[in-house]
């Protein structure tokens, strides 16, 4: 390894370990409160934990410190992320079935392609697209511009690769859609008619209900439940994605 | 016995039957039997009277009327007054809008006034209406009699003398009311103390004051608030035994205002506690009621400021204070109410103080206690919140002209929330479903880690890295034209080659001459030559000789100096092979020949 490879290799090491380690320290914080009973404390320490470095399993201990303490739209919410980043992280897949149970409220309505989405992490549906993309377009143009004889295998892997980006296509699509929707956070959240302090409120939602988010005015979210269309709070509704 | 039971208790389960029926229609009969109630006859008003024990009010009695100037004799240029009392309602008297004065007087503004009179066995209305008067010039001035319509009739008015003296003679002062009060620059809604004196008469006799009044709009009195002494005052450097009411008033009007006060004079009837300094006498008998006014006054009202208004003011004017807040507790569950107790106190008007008003907040529920208690309830919603919600206040203090700010800071409260099961009952094997019956335990690692929860396609530096294959693709394209052009023609690449190299040569030979070496000069002069034409022919440059490269001159270079120094630098470099050495002359001055003629090959090229 040369020695500017090594130079860089140890800026890297030095500028990543503090958070690293910060990370790592508030989520065993987060589990020492969470084992003491001191749930508030464990869900702000793994809250910290999870905005510095979003974890899977951060955010499943998030969501079992919030559900401890009777907040059960943050918890479903928690959960809802750790299947986010990992669609097959098997506490968070376990817990949002008993929350829903118990809170009776619903599971998200996904359209098919975003039920394929959630078939894999959302970062490999696009690292998929654009590595079938450009290996078909590359097994297709490069033989040519090599000059290299083209194998008989080249064009069935070139067509496989294709339809494998068309599929990756619709997936990353359902990616982009499940980024608007969210969760309810305040039980008996009102939505009202207009986004305002004073609208008219036209039903209350139960926490942790999902919802889609279909745009933004000032402080409040016009969003879509099951069963309702209103303006809620901002601060009472928790989307999937934060930007 | 047994049968004998029998018996009875079927004729027992019959008979009802029909006697049960004889009575229900007897009992609706019954109406038509019965006489219709009349009302108790009480006379008018007999029914408030047993129960309040009180005289009648006689407004059936003829009215009379009584007219006079009070004083009747008068100093010229002093003030008297016409005044007109009738036993009625103020309201049934029809008063005309002008009366039929001699010009000489000069009438100021009518004020009137009504009394309840308390006379033996009954109570009689008074009303009385009221004019300064005023005379330039001496004389004997009469306002004749003239009738009032009261109640539909007709009532006379009689005749009134005043004399109008000169100031020589003795003529008493009129008797009236003074008027003080506690400030007249006030702004809009702050209270002032206005205090309405009315002198003991002759011999020190003190009278009490009823139905006291202040003319003028844009006042607002507050008489729950009447306070009555008999005390000694300071009236024109005299000091006087005077019955005093002391009530606070309120500016509901901004602009300059001008009012008066008026009362009658009651004799004894204080309807009021009252204190009493010094000593006293007062009136005996029957009570005389004459309605007395003051002179006006004027105060200059400001409206407030709408600089600097801070939130939560809600009127309050004067000087005010708070005490600490108190809440009844501190640590509490989610849905407990709590109570926080305020106190206010200061200088301002508390009676009309209004308390703040409850804020909207979103962690609690807040509920103003009803007036005029200044406390609140409070409901926290969750559990997030560390404090409760500050609650503005403000009030404007009229001597510095400001608003201050007494906004309630949030106390700080522990809210507990309440948990949610973490393990369902058991159920019944038919009842149980697919869901788990209790939480996962805590994940020990934090597991699969991302940068962000906002995934690569929506974050920017994600699309320019998706940009870098499609670089690279269009550049090796390029190439794979760029190499086939060049295939197709061999001359560029033959061309560029023979620039390169010729470059190379040039450089070489400069060196040699630089250092000398005349026949590493030639070597390299020729070759150079030989690489600026080999492209034409295509040929190897080493397979040139010199007329190759003099068939590339121009036909002036041809048969010119350039032509000389082409053939001398090929002969020197072939007699570098020759077997005896040659005697060569100075080739090195060739050398700006020689660059002269890879020049026009090179432009050649």
């Amino acid at each position: 390894m040369s020695l500017r490879a090594c130079l860089l290799l140890a800026v890297l090491v030095c500028r990543l370990s503090p958070v690293c380690a910060g990370t790592e320290d508030a989520f065993a914080r987060g589990l020492e409160f969470s084992r003491a009973g001191q749930f508030p404390e464990a869900a702000a320490a793994f809250e910290k934990s999870a905005t510095a470095q979003p974890a899977a399993g951060t955010l499943v201990n998030l969501g079992l410190a919030e559900w401890q303490r009777g907040h059960a739209g943050a918890a479903i919410l928690a959960w809802e992320q750790a299947r986010w980043i990992d669609p097959f992280e098997p506490r968070a897949e376990a817990n949002l079935r008993f929350a829903r149970q118990l809170a009776q409220v619903d599971t998200p309505q996904l359209k098919w392609f975003e039920a394929v989405s959630a078939w894999l992490p959302p970062n490999a549906w696009v690292w998929l697209a654009g590595t079938t993309l450009w290996l078909a377009v590359g097994l297709m143009v490069l033989p040519g511009i090599l000059r290299r004889p083209k194998a008989g295998w080249q064009p069935w892997l070139a067509a496989l690769a294709f339809g494998i980006f068309l599929f990756s296509l619709t997936a990353n699509l359902g990616v982009l859609s499940r980024t608007q929707t969210g969760f309810v956070l305040r039980k008996n959240a009102p939505l009202r008619l207009t986004p305002t302090r004073d609208g008219e409120v036209i039903s209350s939602v139960a926490a942790g209900e999902p919802a889609r988010r279909l745009r933004t005015r000032g402080n409040y979210v016009f969003i879509r439940t099951l069963g309702s269309a209103g303006w809620l709070e901002q601060s009472d509704f928790g989307p999937l994605c934060p930007r | 016995m047994n049968m004998g039971n029998a018996q009875h208790s079927t004729f027992h389960v019959q008979s009802p039957g029909c006697g049960l029926r004889a009575v229900g229609w007897l009992l609706l009969l019954t109406p038509l039997w019965l006489p219709a109630q009349t009302p108790p006859q009480l006379p008018p008003g007999g029914l408030m009277q047993l129960q309040m024990m009180q005289p009648a009010v006689d407004v059936s009695s003829p009215v009379t009327a009584t007219a006079q100037f009070d004083p009747p004799v008068v100093h010229v240029g002093e003030t008297t007054f016409y005044r007109v009392s009738l036993d009625a309602t103020e309201s049934s008297v029809q008063w005309p809008d002008e009366l039929s004065t001699p010009a000489e007087l000069k009438f100021g503004p009518k004020r009137s006034g009504q009394i309840t009179q308390m006379q033996p066995g009954k109570f009689r209305p008074l009303a009385s209406f009221v004019y300064a008067v005023e005379s330039p010039v001496e004389g004997r001035f009469t306002i004749t009699n003239f009738s009032v319509e009261v109640m539909g009739a007709r009532v006379q008015i009689p005749a009134a003398s005043l004399n109008v003296v000169a100031k020589s003679a003795s003529a008493p002062a009129a008797r009236r009311l003074a008027l003080e009060i506690s400030a007249t620059n006030l702004f809009l809604g702050q209270p002032f103390h206005a205090r309405v004196i009315l002198p003991a008469s002759s011999g020190n006799q003190v009278e009490a004051l009823r139905e006291i009044e202040f003319s003028g709009d844009g006042l607002m009195t507050d008489k729950t608030a009447l306070q009555q002494f008999i005390e000694p005052v300071n009236l024109q450097g005299q000091l006087r035994n005077a019955f005093v009411a002391e009530m606070k008033v309120t500016p509901i009007a901004a602009g300059p205002l001008k009012f008066s006060a008026q009362g009658f004079s009651a004799g004894r009837e204080f309807m009021a506690p009252i204190s009493m300094r010094g000593q006293v006498s007062l009136a005996g008998g029957l009570s005389q009621y004459t309605l007395l006014v003051s002179d006006p006054v004027e105060i200059l009202v400001r409206p407030l400021p709408v600089d600097g208004e801070l939130p939560g003011f809600t009127g309050a004017i004067g000087k005010f204070f708070r005490d600490q807040p108190r809440l009844s507790t501190n640590r509490l569950h989610v849905g407990e109410p709590l109570q926080l107790r305020l106190g206010f106190h200061g200088e301002g008007d508390l009676a009309r103080f209004v308390p703040p008003t409850a804020p909207r907040s979103r962690d609690w529920q807040v509920i103003a206690d009803p007036p005029p208690a200044t406390s609140f309830t409070l409901i926290p919603l969750t559990d997030e919140t560390q404090a409760t919600p500050a609650i503005p206040f403000s009030y404007f203090d009229p001597g510095s002209a400001k608003y201050v700010d007494l906004t309630i800071p949030p106390q700080p409260v522990t809210v507990v929330g309440e948990g949610l099961p973490v393990e369902l009952p058991v159920l019944k094997e038919e009842e149980k479903s697919a869901a788990p019956v209790k939480l996962s335990t805590l994940a020990p690692t934090p597991g699969k880690t991302v940068r962000s929860l906002t995934p690569l396609q929506l974050r920017g530096w994600f699309a320019a890295v998706e940009l870098a294959p499609v670089i690279g693709f269009f550049a090796l394209w390029q190439w794979d034209r760029r190499r086939r052009y060049l295939e197709a023609h061999p001359e560029i690449v033959r061309r560029a080659q023979a620039r390169r190299a010729l470059r190379r040569e040039k450089q070489q030979l400069q060196q040699a001459a630089a250092a000398g070496d005349a026949p590493a000069f030639v070597q390299h002069a020729a070759r150079a030559m030989s690489i600026a034409v080999a492209p034409h022919f295509p040929a190897n440059p080493r397979a040139l000789v010199s007329g190759d490269v003099l068939a590339h001159l121009t036909d002036a270079g041809q048969a010119g100096p350039a032509a000389v120094t082409v053939k001398q630098i090929f002969a020197a470099a072939d007699a570098q092979y020759a077997v005896t050495p040659q005697t060569q002359p100075d080739l090195l001055t060739l050398r700006p020949g020689v660059e002269a003629v890879l020049q026009a090959l090179e432009e050649k090229l």
